[in-house]
C-alpha cells in the first residue's frame, strides 16, 4: 500500500504523530477518557491507531471513523503533552482522508454538501423542523445549532432550545451606524453563525446594539453562510468546506475586523489557512480573513478598551450572581481568557464567582454530542455538578453551542440556573 | 488463537461491555510508555475479584496467555502483551474503598489512578510517598506490581515499605488474601512482598491495603546550578552525608534547560551543565532550618542557588523536571531510557564514565534521575530507523548498565525488568536467585499464563 498517496491530509500532520512518546498523561485530562476508562478514546490510542492505518495495519472501517469521532477536539490533551502532540489536527485530518476515500453517508452528505453551504434555503429548512419540534421533543427557551443535530438528537429526549420566530437577518438591517450623536470611531463584520442567527436572535440584536451605542459600525454582510466547523471539523469534508470559506472570505472582503459572538465559529475560520489552503493564494487569503477576527469580549477589552461604564447590566440581572463558562474553543484554541473574566469582574451589579474548573470541556462538540449523546451527558454531568457547586443564578458563556449543552445538562437535572450568552448581560 | 467461544465465555463472566476485540482496539492496547508493541486478542475488564478469577479459571484451562494492564505507563514494557492473547485491564476497579485516618492506611481496587489516589488522601491530610512520574496516569495495581520509586523515595521509601495487604487472584482462579491492616505483622512468611513488583507474573492484585503517612505541613524547593557534571554530584554526596535529609534530590542535565527558560537567568543557564532540584519537608520550623542548612551545602560550589518564594514557583521548576522524559522523546525518533542505581558516593564517576562511552559510540546523551537516592536515568537518542546508529546506541547503554554494575550499582532502580532489560538480567543477578525465582514462578503459574515473556529470556526448552 502506498499510503504517501492513500492519506495525503494525515501525513500533513505525520510529524504530530511522532511527538507521542505514549506517557499517558492525556489520560488524566481527556474528558472522553475520563468517562471511557478505554485507550482508544484517549490521544495516544488515536495517535497510535492513526500511525497504524498509515503504517498498513488499520484500514479506513466504520469502527475507525467511530473511534476518530470520538473526540471533542477540546485540546486539553494539547495543553498538557509534555511533548505538545496536536492531536486535534490528526484527528481532523484522518477525518478528512476517511472523507476522500469512503464519502459521506446520508443524511450527512445532504445537509453538510447541499443544505449548509446554502444560507437561506438551510434558513427554510430550519423553519419547517422548527413547526414539528414540539411534537418530537422536551421543549426549553433557545434555539439550535445545526440542522443535522436537530435532525438526529430528535427522539432523544434533547431539550432543545426553540426555534427563534424571526432569524436574526431579518430583525437587522446589513449596515448598522451609531446612533446620534454618537462618533464612529471603527467599522466591523459581524459574523452571527448560524446559531446566534437561527436560535438566538436577541444576542445578535444586543451586540449591534453595543457596539454601535460605543460607536462601532457594524455590517452585517448577507454574503456569509456557516462558518464550515461541521463540516470540515466535524465531518471532515474539506472540498465543502472550502467552498463555505470561500464565500466567507469575499462576504467580509471589504471590513478590518470580523466579530463573532461564537468561539467555535471563530476559531474553525482562523483554522482554514491550516485545513483547506490548498494554493498559496489560499494560503494568503485565509491568513488574512483569520487575522481579523476578534471574539466580541477580545474586541471591546483589546480593541476598544471600553471603560467599566459602558458596562451596563440589564436590570433583570442586577444583584444576580453569576458564573462563566470558558468555553474550549475560546481559551485553548482562541486564547481569550482573561477578557471576559475581566468584564464580569468589573461588573458593580453582578457578583462574579469562579466556577471550579471552568475551562473543562462541555461536552457539546457539534457532531460529537449527536453521534454519542449519552457519553455527551456525561461529560455534561461534570459541567453541570461545577455550576452547582457555585450556587450561582446564571451561567454565562460565548459559544451558543456551549449555551445549548449548558441548557440541556441543566434543564435534565432540574437545577434553576439561567443559561445566557456574556453579551445577554447588558442592556 | 482466542475463538469465538472464547470470546463468548469472557463475555458471561465480565457482561459485554467489558470485552473489546475489534482491531482498532487491540491496537490501542498494544503498547505502553516504550518502544515495545503485540497486539492482543481481547481486552477485558474484570470489575471485581469474582471477574478475575473466573478470567484467569477459563484462561488457565484453555492455556491462554494474559497480561494485566492498568494504566499502560511502565517504561520496561510490562504491559506488552508479547504473546498476543487476552489483556486484563483494571482501568474500571477504581474504587477507593477506604481511607481510615484512624489507622494511617487505605485499601484500593488496582484501577484507582494515583494521582487521584493523592488528591483524596490530601483533603484528610494524608499522604502516600511513592511519586513515579508516571502519576497523572499509572494506575495502583501497576504501583505495586512494579514496585514504583520516584523522586520522594530518598526520604520515604519506595511502595514495597507501604504495603500492609494484598488479594491477589492466582492463576488457578484462587482468590489469597495476605497481609492485613497493620503496620507489623509477622505472621509467615512476607508473601505479599513476593507479588509486590512481580510485574503480573504472579498473579492479578485485585485489593490493596497502603500504610499512610501524615502530609507534611510545609516544604521547599531549593535550585542550584552546576557548571559541571563532578561538582554536581560532590554536592549530593555532601548533601547526603549532612545532617538533613531531603524529600527529594533531583538531578537534570542541560538537555532539558529548555523547560526553566525564564524561571532562571539565561546567562546562568547558557554556561552551566546540572541543575540540581531540591526539596525539604515537614514542620515550617525544621523546614527553615533545614533549608539554610542545604543552601549552605550548595553555596560552594553552585553558580546560582534560589529558594522557590511560594508554591507556584515551585511547581514551575518541577513541572520542568516531569517533563523531562517526554522532551527528550519528543526530539528524536526513538530514545533508550535506563534505570541504573549507583551507590551514591559514585554518582560522579558513573556519569562521566557513561559520558565517555557516549562519545565513543557518538551518540547523544542526557541524564536525569532521583539522584540523591542514586538513581539515574540516562536516555540515550536515536532513530531505530537507521539500523547502524541506533545499534551504536544500544552498545552504549550496554556499557553504561555494565559501567553501573561494576560500581556496584543495579540494573534497574524503579521500572522493572519487563521486556526491556532482560537482556541484561544475567549480568546482574545471581544465577542461583534467577533459578529460585523461576522455581517459583513454575510453583504458582505452572502453564505459565501470567504476562508470560517477562523478566527473563525465555531458554528455547521453555
Amino acid at each position: 500500500m502506498n499510503s504517501s498517496v492513500k492519506f495525503e491530509q494525515i501525513n500533513r500532520f505525520e510529524d504530530d504523530l511522532d511527538k507521542c512518546t505514549k506517557c499517558g498523561f492525556c489520560m488524566s485530562y481527556c474528558p472522553v477518557y475520563q468517562e471511557e476508562k478505554v485507550e482508544s478514546s484517549v490521544a495516544r490510542g488515536k495517535l497510535m491507531m492513526v500511525r497504524a492505518l498509515l503504517d498498513g495495519k488499520l484500514t479506513l472501517t466504520d469502527e475507525m471513523a467511530e473511534q476518530l469521532n470520538k473526540c471533542t477536539l477540546c485540546m486539553t490533551c494539547v495543553q498538557n503533552c509534555p511533548a505538545s502532540t496536536q492531536l486535534p489536527a490528526v484527528v481532523t485530518a484522518a477525518r478528512a482522508d476517511k472523507v476522500k476515500h469512503k464519502g459521506l453517508r446520508f443524511p450527512y452528505n445532504f445537509i453538510y454538501r447541499w443544505l449548509l453551504p446554502r444560507r437561506r434555503l438551510f434558513g427554510y429548512a430550519v423553519r419547517i423542523v422548527s413547526w414539528f419540534q414540539g411534537i418530537f421533543m422536551p421543549k426549553t427557551q433557545g434555539t439550535i445549532r445545526h440542522l443535522s443535530m436537530f435532525l438526529s438528537a430528535l427522539g432523544k429526549g434533547r431539550h432543545i432550545p426553540q426555534i427563534a420566530p424571526k432569524f436574526l437577518r431579518q430583525l437587522i438591517p446589513e449596515v448598522n451606524k451609531p446612533p446620534e450623536g454618537v462618533k464612529t470611531t471603527c467599522t466591523v463584520g459581524y459574523f452571527t453563525g448560524c446559531m446566534t442567527d437561527f436560535v438566538f436572535p436577541e444576542t445578535g440584536k444586543k451586540i449591534v446594539n453595543f457596539l454601535t451605542k460605543n460607536g462601532v459600525e457594524v455590517i452585517v454582510p448577507r454574503g456569509q453562510g456557516c462558518c464550515g466547523a461541521p463540516v470540515f471539523l466535524g465531518a471532515g469534508d474539506f472540498d465543502t468546506g472550502r467552498k463555505m470559506a470561500d464565500s466567507n472570505v469575499r462576504a467580509f472582503r471589504d471590513v478590518d475586523y470580523i466579530i463573532t459572538d461564537c468561539a467555535t465559529c471563530a476559531s474553525a475560520m482562523k483554522d482554514y489557512v491550516k485545513y483547506l489552503a490548498d494554493t498559496p493564494e489560499k494560503i494568503r487569503e485565509y491568513t488574512e480573513y483569520s487575522e481579523k477576527i476578534k471574539d466580541i469580549t477580545e474586541f471591546l477589552v483589546d480593541n476598544l478598551n471600553l471603560p467599566p461604564s459602558a458596562y451596563k447590566v440589564a436590570e433583570e440581572f442586577n444583584g444576580k450572581k453569576v458564573t462563566w463558562h470558558e468555553p474550549c474553543h475560546l481559551g485553548r484554541y482562541l486564547g481569550v481568557k482573561e477578557q471576559p473574566r475581566k468584564i464580569l469582574k468589573s461588573l458593580p451589579d453582578i457578583e462574579y464567582i469562579e466556577m471550579p474548573d471552568a475551562d473543562r470541556c462541555c461536552g457539546m462538540a457539534g457532531t460529537f454530542s449527536v453521534n454519542f449523546y449519552d457519553l455527551s451527558q456525561k461529560i455534561a454531568d461534570k459541567k453541570t455538578d461545577s455550576i452547582d457547586s457555585t450556587r450561582a443564578d446564571i451561567v454565562v458563556t460565548d459559544c451558543p453551542g456551549c449555551q445549548i449543552q449548558l441548557i440541556d445538562g441543566i434543564t435534565r437535572k432540574q437545577m434553576p440556573q439561567k443559561v445566557l450568552h456574556i453579551m445577554d448581560l447588558f442592556e | 488463537m482466542i475463538t469465538k467461544k472464547d470470546v463468548d465465555q469472557l463475555r458471561n463472566i465480565t457482561g459485554k461491555e467489558n470485552v473489546l476485540t475489534t482491531v482498532e482496539e487491540m491496537v490501542a492496547y498494544s503498547y505502553d510508555a516504550t518502544n515495545w508493541s503485540h497486539m492482543p486478542e481481547a481486552v477485558v475488564f474484570p470489575t471485581d475479584a469474582e471477574q478475575i478469577s473466573g478470567i484467569l479459571r477459563y484462561a488457565n484451562d484453555n492455556e491462554i496467555p494474559v497480561t494485566p494492564r492498568g494504566g499502560g505507563t511502565n517504561v520496561s514494557g510490562g504491559s506488552i502483551p508479547i504473546k498476543g492473547g487476552i489483556v486484563l485491564c483494571t482501568t474500571r476497579m477504581n474504587k477507593i474503598v477506604d481511607i481510615n485516618k484512624n489507622n494511617l492506611n487505605a485499601m484500593v481496587e488496582p484501577g484507582v489512578v494515583l494521582q487521584d489516589f493523592q488528591a483524596a488522601l490530601a483533603k484528610e491530610g494524608l499522604f502516600f510517598p511513592p511519586d513515579p512520574q508516571s502519576f497523572a496516569g499509572c494506575t495502583m495495581g501497576g504501583v505495586v506490581a512494579e514496585n514504583s520509586g520516584g523522586p520522594s523515595c530518598l526520604k520515604y521509601g519506595v511502595t514495597k515499605q507501604y504495603v500492609l495487604g494484598l488479594e491477589v487472584v492466582l492463576a488457578d482462579g484462587r482468590i489469597v488474601k495476605l497481609g492485613g491492616l497493620t503496620p507489623k505483622n509477622r505472621t509467615g512468611y512476607e508473601l505479599m512482598m513476593l507479588f509486590t513488583g512481580s510485574e503480573g507474573t504472579l498473579g492479578i492484585i485485585s485489593k490493596i491495603t497502603l500504610r499512610l503517612l501524615p502530609k507534611t505541613t510545609a516544604n521547599k524547593t531549593i535550585v542550584a546550578v552546576f557548571g559541571d557534571v563532578a561538582e554536581a554530584g560532590e554536592t549530593v554526596s555532601a548533601i547526603i552525608a549532612g545532617s538533613v535529609l531531603p524529600s527529594k534530590v533531583e538531578f537534570v542535565d542541560n538537555w532539558t534547560f529548555d523547560k526553566f527558560r525564564g524561571l532562571l537567568p539565561d546567562k546562568i543557564l547558557d554556561n552551566s551543565q546540572v541543575i540540581l532540584l531540591i526539596q525539604v519537608d515537614g514542620l515550617p520550623e525544621t523546614v527553615a532550618a533545614e533549608t539554610e542548612e542545604i543552601l549552605e551545602v550548595c553555596k560552594s560550589s553552585a553558580r546560582d542557588v534560589r529558594v522557590a518564594e511560594d508554591p507556584a514557583e515551585a511547581e514551575k521548576y518541577w513541572q520542568a523536571r516531569t517533563a523531562h522524559f517526554s522532551d527528550i522523546s519528543s526530539r528524536t525518533h526513538t530514545i533508550v531510557n535506563e534505570d541504573v542505581s549507583v551507590p551514591r558516593d559514585r554518582i560522579a564517576d558513573f556519569i562521566r564514565i557513561s559520558q565517555e562511552s557516549a562519545k565513543k559510540y557518538d551518540v547523544p546523551i542526557s541524564f536525569a534521575g532521583h539522584v540523591g537516592d542514586g538513581n539515574f536515568h540516562p536516555v540515550v537518542l536515536s532513530d531505530n530507523r537507521d539500523k547502524e546508529h541506533f545499534e551504536r546506541a544500544l552498545k552504549c547503554v550496554d556499557e553504561i548498565i555494565e559501567t553501573a554494575i561494576s560500581l556496584g550499582g543495579v540494573l534497574s532502580g524503579e521500572h522493572g525488568i519487563g521486556l526491556e532489560k532482560q537482556r541484561f538480567l544475567k549480568k546482574a543477578m545471581d544465577p542461583v536467585a534467577i533459578d529460585i525465582m523461576k522455581q517459583i514462578k513454575g510453583l504458582l503459574d505452572p502453564k505459565h499464563i501470567l504476562n508470560p515473556g517477562k523478566i527473563w529470556e525465555e531458554s528455547p526448552n521453555e
